[in-house]
């Protein structure tokens, strides 16, 4: 386990995310309010359960933040952080996977200046085919749609040389969620 | 009809050679690329991975339509719909007809090669659509109005300050013209306006997974995720060879498509979209979603014996970013709308016999798209193949139908060499090489010094050299191949002398002939099975140890090529296997099976320069460096020492001014590293390097590998 989040870890971070361990959700929501409060102080964050929706909100409010969860269509510019939680890590080569049928959760990772998703620790497989299974059921929701993100918005296509937003986020955070509880 | 696309066609060529903006920029990304690749293989088995994608596309394309019903079932229950397009007129057609019945009026594109193949923008916008490319690279073209210069890199051509130059004209404002973050962020701000306000989203696919009516699609940038999601409807236009059964599948392509493409583990997104998702925008709150299927030939071809392969292709570009040729002039000249190896095959069957002439015959069979693709195409016996028919189709060239005649008689064609001697003989001088060409071959040409034909052939001198042995402990058929015996006679010699007292026998069989292979590289199959049978049956191979050739064009040819083109002829296919296994190259006879002693250090610098078809042909690497160093020369290295020096045989005739350019790239490479002699074990690279280096005034001197070894032995007696 310990050698497959050390993997997860370094290949992410390889890719210029920003990966960090966080102890517990209430800790993962300060993260993101937090940076939201440097980066113009609204937060989207769709697709969470009430009683998370009611702790993040907690946090914002206590880091000055406004928060967003639905309607980001009319929120587009607005909301400079987009917080998911992403439902597998894959180490080998610092992926996330992310369900994302619902739509304000493909609005809120990719209109965002940074991206924030909660990866469980428990979550993280060494490469896709030890995921094949899970991946498949994701695949099999019809309609669907599934993300593979690794590291942020990338261009190489002026004279080769590498450059982070291109079209998506600048930021890609990680977020090691020890206890998912 | 034929002589003027030739010349408009070299007079492309000479433009994109002059253009030194453009070769810089071409060998600078080669350069990266090849790290990148590098350092994304490590750790990985890329030929398990690479016979895995071999056999995923291998099982999928035979029963393409099959699984496309497969998947317009699943894609339909999904809230999809699904098109089949049989030509590039239906897909535009069908696309606009979507547009039309929708109320579009604006259109934002992720890349799609495919979209390129039935020059989509250009009609859409006769239609009254505006169309926005939104891959970075993409709409720079676009606003240049230009095509892809590479299949995943479509603006690679240009520089940072043209780019510049370009968006100062769409913004109004000055732009920094080294700044490249800031240009990024141009288009990001442009490009988000209008990926919001668009009424249409078109996106290419990587991937059809039959089995779930799903897509994938594989970008860097995230502009095919934003495509597929802002706007109201989508339209998705594939190949109908972007079919694979499953998620299995799938996941076998992605785990090598971005190591080959740009030397990542992995792109940035992967997105899978299966069916009509949520979507704001839409009145109904469902994503409209069209798919259309592109066949345009692909289901012919899928069942082409010869040709299906091509079919494999997964799009990484990777068979332009190691080509010599592409790395030279870029993919406007490299290319039609698809680009480099694969490019030179696929233009013939989508865009048809006048883009394909000209491009179908520039190509050294140098081998390096091959041993690079992720999906084991035999690229260069493709690229021929599409040569010959384009022969069958318009009638052969004059030079082919004298191969033909003159290639499968050996007598004649060994008297028209012997007389060469005396024909050249007033333009030599009295010396090794011919300097000054005559008019008639001038201009283009001149670039290398050219050798003369041998007063005496090797096969001559060969009774008084190598008389037959007692008793042997082994026996070798020696095969001289066209270069070794009437021009090189001294490298066989040089051979003969490391082997003399080691007990064993070498036969030069009378009978031999040329390999063929000028006549496989002239598309001419049926004369290169000719003299394949007249050589096999001349060294009989069954009766010796080894077959031993000091060429490894030869060598390559006779191993790789015989039981292929023999493979139907069950009178010959045995016999050639046999010759096939015992085919030895100089370095490897000299290292595993002659053995030969230590010299003590001291002797020259010396460069060394990888022929094609041994370092990619037979996969020697080290035995030639090896042996250099074993010998006391001081070995040097240098980075492109296993690209191709240019030669190609008949290529460098044929295009002598990318000839001379690739030459010339290698050999100031060579000069760099101070070396005093450049080895190769290739008489047809000794030709091309020693030309290249006497043109120069250069004193550095050109020795095949057996000669080097011989004078490092003679040097180390005195
Ligand atoms: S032919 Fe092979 S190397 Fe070339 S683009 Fe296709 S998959 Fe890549
Ligand atoms: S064989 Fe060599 S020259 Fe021909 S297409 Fe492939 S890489 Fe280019």
């Amino acid at each position: 386990m310990d050698d497959l989040i050390a993997l997860f870890t370094q290949q992410a971070r390889a890719v210029s995310a920003t990966v960090e361990p966080v102890a517990d959700l209430a800790a993962a929501f300060d993260y993101a309010a937090r940076l939201t409060t440097g980066q113009g102080g609204c937060l989207a964050a769709p697709g969470w359960g009430e009683g998370e929706t009611e702790s993040l909100a907690e946090a914002c409010a206590g880091a000055g933040v406004e928060l967003v969860t639905s309607g980001l269509r009319q929120e587009v510019g607005r909301f400079t952080v987009g917080l998911t939680r992403a439902q597998y890590g894959v180490a080998e080569t610092g992926t996330l996977v992310l369900d994302s049928a619902d739509e304000q959760v493909r609005l809120a990772s990719m209109l965002s200046e940074a991206h924030v998703a909660v990866l469980p620790l428990a979550k993280v497989r060494q490469d896709m085919f030890a995921l094949e299974e899970e991946l498949a059921a994701i695949l099999s929701a019809s309609p669907g749609y599934m993300a593979f993100i690794t590291g942020p918005s990338r261009t190489a296509d002026i004279e080769m040389v590498l450059t982070l937003g291109a079209h998506g986020p600048r930021q890609l955070h990680v977020l090691l969620l020890e206890d998912a509880s | 009809m034929s002589r003027a696309s030739r010349r408009q066609y070299h007079a492309r060529l000479r433009s994109a050679l002059d253009n030194r903006f453009l070769g810089q920029t071409l060998a600078r990304f080669q350069n990266r690329y090849a790290q990148a690749r590098q350092a994304a293989m490590q750790g990985v088995d890329f030929e398990a991975l690479s016979r895995e994608v071999v056999e995923v596309k291998d099982a999928a394309l035979p029963r393409l339509e099959e699984l496309y019903g497969q998947f317009k079932a699943a894609a339909q229950a999904a809230g999809a719909k699904v098109h089949l397009a049989a030509d590039a007129e239906q897909a535009r057609q069908i696309i606009a007809d979507i547009a039309a019945r929708a109320g579009v009026k604006s259109i934002v594109k992720s890349k799609s090669m495919t979209s390129e193949e039935i020059h989509l923008n250009a009609y859409l916008e006769s239609q009254g659509l505006e169309v926005v490319e939104t891959d970075l690279g993409e709409w720079i073209i676009q606003l240049r109005n230009e095509a892809p210069s590479h299949m995943v890199a479509p603006a690679i051509h240009l520089s940072c300050s043209e780019v510049a130059e370009l968006f100062c004209g769409v913004t109004g404002q000055e732009q920094d013209p080294e700044d490249i973050a800031s240009l990024v962020e141009v288009a990001r701000q442009q490009l988000r306006r209008k990926m919001l306000s668009a009424d249409m989203g078109i996106s290419g696919a990587n991937f059809a997974i039959a089995e779930t009516g799903t897509l994938a699609t594989v970008t860097n940038e995230g502009n095919a995720r934003l495509v597929t999601t802002l706007p109201r409807v989508h339209v998705a236009l594939l190949g109908l060879d972007k079919l694979v059964g499953d998620l299995d599948s799938a996941l076998k392509i992605l785990r090598i498509l971005p190591r080959s493409a740009a030397g990542q583990l992995i792109s940035s997104y992967v997105t899978w979209v299966t069916g009509a998702v949520e979507c704001a925008a839409a009145p109904s709150g469902a994503k409209e979603l069209h798919i259309v299927f592109l066949d345009n030939g692909r289901l012919a071809l899928s069942q082409d014996p010869v040709f299906a392969e091509a079919l494999r292709c997964v799009r990484c570009g990777s068979c332009a970013n190691v080509c010599p040729i592409w790395g030279k002039v870029g993919g406007h000249t490299y290319g039609h709308v698809y680009i480099g190896a694969i490019g030179l095959v696929l233009t013939y069957f989508y865009h048809g016999v006048e883009a394909a002439r000209e491009l179908a015959k520039n190509c050294l069979n140098c081998q390096a798209c091959k041993v690079n693709c992720p999906s084991g195409i035999d690229l260069p016996r493709l690229i021929k193949g599409v040569a010959g028919r384009l022969n069958q189709q318009e009638g052969a060239p004059l030079k082919n139908q004298l191969m033909r005649q003159v290639l499968t008689n050996r007598r004649l064609f060994h008297f028209l060499l012997r007389r060469a001697y005396l024909a050249q003989k007033p333009l030599a001088h009295g010396e090794r090489l011919i300097r000054h060409l005559p008019s008639f071959f001038t201009g283009e040409h001149g670039f290398r010094s050219l050798p003369v034909v041998a007063a005496s052939p090797l096969r001559d001198r060969w009774p008084s050299i190598a008389p037959p042995l007692a008793e042997p402990k082994l026996k070798v058929a020696f095969f001289g191949g066209c270069l070794n015996d009437f021009v090189y006679p001294e490298q066989g010699e040089a051979l003969l002398e490391l082997v003399r007292g080691k007990d064993i026998q070498l036969d030069f069989a009378a009978e031999q002939t040329c390999c063929g292979l000028p006549a496989a590289m002239a598309s001419e199959e049926e004369t290169a099975r000719e003299v394949a049978r007249q050589n096999i049956a001349a060294l009989d191979a069954e009766n010796h140890d080894h077959v031993l050739t000091l060429c490894a064009s030869c060598a390559s040819h006779l191993k790789h090529a015989y039981p292929r083109l023999l493979a139907d002829d069950p009178a010959w296919r045995l016999r050639a296997e046999a010759l096939a296994a015992k085919v030895i190259d100089c370095a490897s006879f000299l290292q595993d099976v002659v053995g030969l002693a230590a010299l003590p250090e001291g002797g020259p610098k010396a460069a060394y320069h990888a022929p094609c078809h041994l370092c990619r042909g037979l996969d020697v690497h080290r035995a030639p460096r090896h042996l250099l160093a074993e010998a006391g020369l001081e070995y040097l290295s240098y980075e492109d020492e296993e690209v191709c020096c240019g030669f190609g045989g008949s290529f460098s005739l044929d295009f002598p001014e990318l000839s001379a350019a690739i030459l010339a790239r290698k050999l100031d490479q060579v000069e760099a590293t101070g070396a005093e002699m450049l080895v190769t074990d290739c008489p047809g690279c000794v030709l091309q390097l020693e030309g290249g280096l006497d043109q120069r005034g250069s004193s550095i001197k050109v020795r095949h590998l057996a000669q080097a070894l011989a004078e490092a032995q003679r040097r180390a007696k005195d």
